[in-house]
């Protein structure tokens, strides 16, 4: 299979990490390049196109984990695979997050955009790969659903990342993540269906973010030592493989910081966690990637 | 809208050892037809769509986020029964029943009797063909100290 990558055992791979950020702070170049990516591997109809990845979750594959113990394993590796898929296609592009926790609505990127009028990150179809399936999708229905609370989720965001096992974690993100699921309506709410809506990837991101983000605040607390070693379909990456981002060469935006390391000039200023999701950078002649020796992680 | 109500349970708490903690965890639950939202409340048998969160009772929610419609063939959507036999490795059936847990220890707090019967309301989704998809084989309270 020509996406399939192995993360290396042994050593810490040594490499530039790929920030993925909020969506809501992509600069116009870096939405486009988003759209361009997405564009492109819609484009595609084999094993590097939009549909056979949308079809690992849903139809026809369906390989995703939901309700069990690997919720959250799977669909890091999931994003980890399609992101490189865009990245085949956009170099350097990542996979945004949409921050539910205090929007109310649906990204401006993901909606109608009179400076994008076949906007990519627009549903319009489903194309179920090597099918000939393909039908028009029915519009999103944000917050029509009923019984559905309206976001933010803010609150129950907050309950979740106070749990105290990855067990129960898990489960308290999962509930956020289904209530989101039928929040937005249209293709998003079924399973079958979810992840042919771009807006997918921005919600798990956040999923995904929320995961790293606890991590950080429970460090050590992992899925139950008898999962770490199952390999999650297709490519069968480990659980254990996923535990670690900077292992799968991506960071949040807002995790990560930088400071100057003893050779840097006149002591610049470290970047604070807040500040890192601002920050903008530029290569300089001969540079070279971040190693933990330059003062990154 | 599709309502159930529970039979009485008895509220599990122990004197000596008020708990922290109370779940509501809905075993079983089918999930193949048409995602849904549901409201939980504790001895209001009449709820209704009106009822709302702000209501005496109301315990939690919970959406499902379901299978949809069947793009597959026919018996596409049908989990076996049981492993073909005793070297069946195949992972579960995408299908295969799932367990749903709500937090209710505030609601739960709030009962003063002695006994909860529970009732669930479910919403189908925009453009469901089942107007009850509400389906689950038991349900159980569980308070941790």
């Amino acid at each position: 299979m020509t996406l399939q990558v192995t993360v290396p055992a042994g050593p810490p791979a040594r490499g530039t990490l790929s920030l993925r950020k909020s969506v809501d702070k992509l600069s116009d170049a870096e939405l486009a390049n988003l759209r361009q990516a997405f564009a492109g591997a819609m484009a595609l109809d084999d094993d590097r196109g939009f549909s056979y990845f949308a079809g690992w979750h849903g139809e026809p594959f369906n390989w995703c984990e939901h309700h069990t113990s690997l919720f959250l394993p799977w669909h890091r590796q999931y994003l980890y695979y399609f992101e490189l898929a865009l990245q085949a296609i956009v170099p350097g592009v990542t996979l945004p997050w949409w921050d539910w926790t205090v929007s109310d609505s649906i990204p401006a990127a993901y909606g109608v955009d009179s400076r994008a009028p076949d906007n990519p990150l627009l549903v319009s179809q489903v194309r179920i790969y090597r099918s000939g399936q393909s039908e028009p999708a029915p519009p999103r229905t944000p917050g029509q659903n009923p019984g559905v609370p309206p976001l933010p989720y803010q609150d129950d965001w907050n309950q979740a990342m106070a749990a105290t096992s990855f067990a129960e974690f898990q489960t308290a993100i999962e509930q956020v993540h289904d209530n989101v699921h039928v929040w937005v309506g249209g293709i998003m709410q079924d399973i079958q269906s979810a992840a042919y809506d771009p807006l997918f990837f921005a919600h798990h991101a956040m999923i995904d973010r929320s995961w790293r983000l606890w991590q950080t605040q429970n460090p050590g607390a992992t899925p139950a030592a008898t999962l770490l070693d199952n390999g999650l379909r297709p490519n069968g990456m480990t659980v254990r493989q996923t535990l670690d981002v900077t292992q799968l060469g991506y960071e949040y935006a807002g995790t990560a910081a930088e400071a100057p390391g003893p050779t840097a000039p006149n002591g610049t200023a470290a970047a604070t966690p807040a500040d890192a999701s601002t920050q903008t950078s530029a290569p300089g002649p001969g540079d070279r990637p971040h190693t933990p020796s330059e003062g990154s992680f | 809208m599709q309502r159930w109500t529970s039979q009485p349970l008895p509220v599990p708490r122990h004197p000596q050892a008020p708990y922290a903690r109370a779940d509501l965890e809905l075993h079983d639950v089918e999930h193949d037809g048409p995602s849904y939202h549901a409201l939980v409340y504790f001895n209001q048998a009449d709820a209704d769509e009106n009822t709302g969160r702000a209501a005496p009772g109301y315990a939690g929610s919970f959406s499902v986020f379901a299978h949809g419609r069947c793009w597959g063939d026919r018996g596409h959507c049908d989990p076996p029964a049981e492993p073909l036999h005793p070297f069946d490795r195949r992972h579960l059936h995408p299908l295969t029943p799932i367990n749903i847990t709500v937090e209710v220890t505030r609601a739960l707090r709030a009962v003063a009797g002695d006994t909860i019967a529970v009732t669930v309301l479910a919403f189908p989704a925009l453009g469901s063909d089942r107007p009850a998809p509400l389906r689950f084989s038991r349900l159980t309270l569980v308070t941790y100290d």
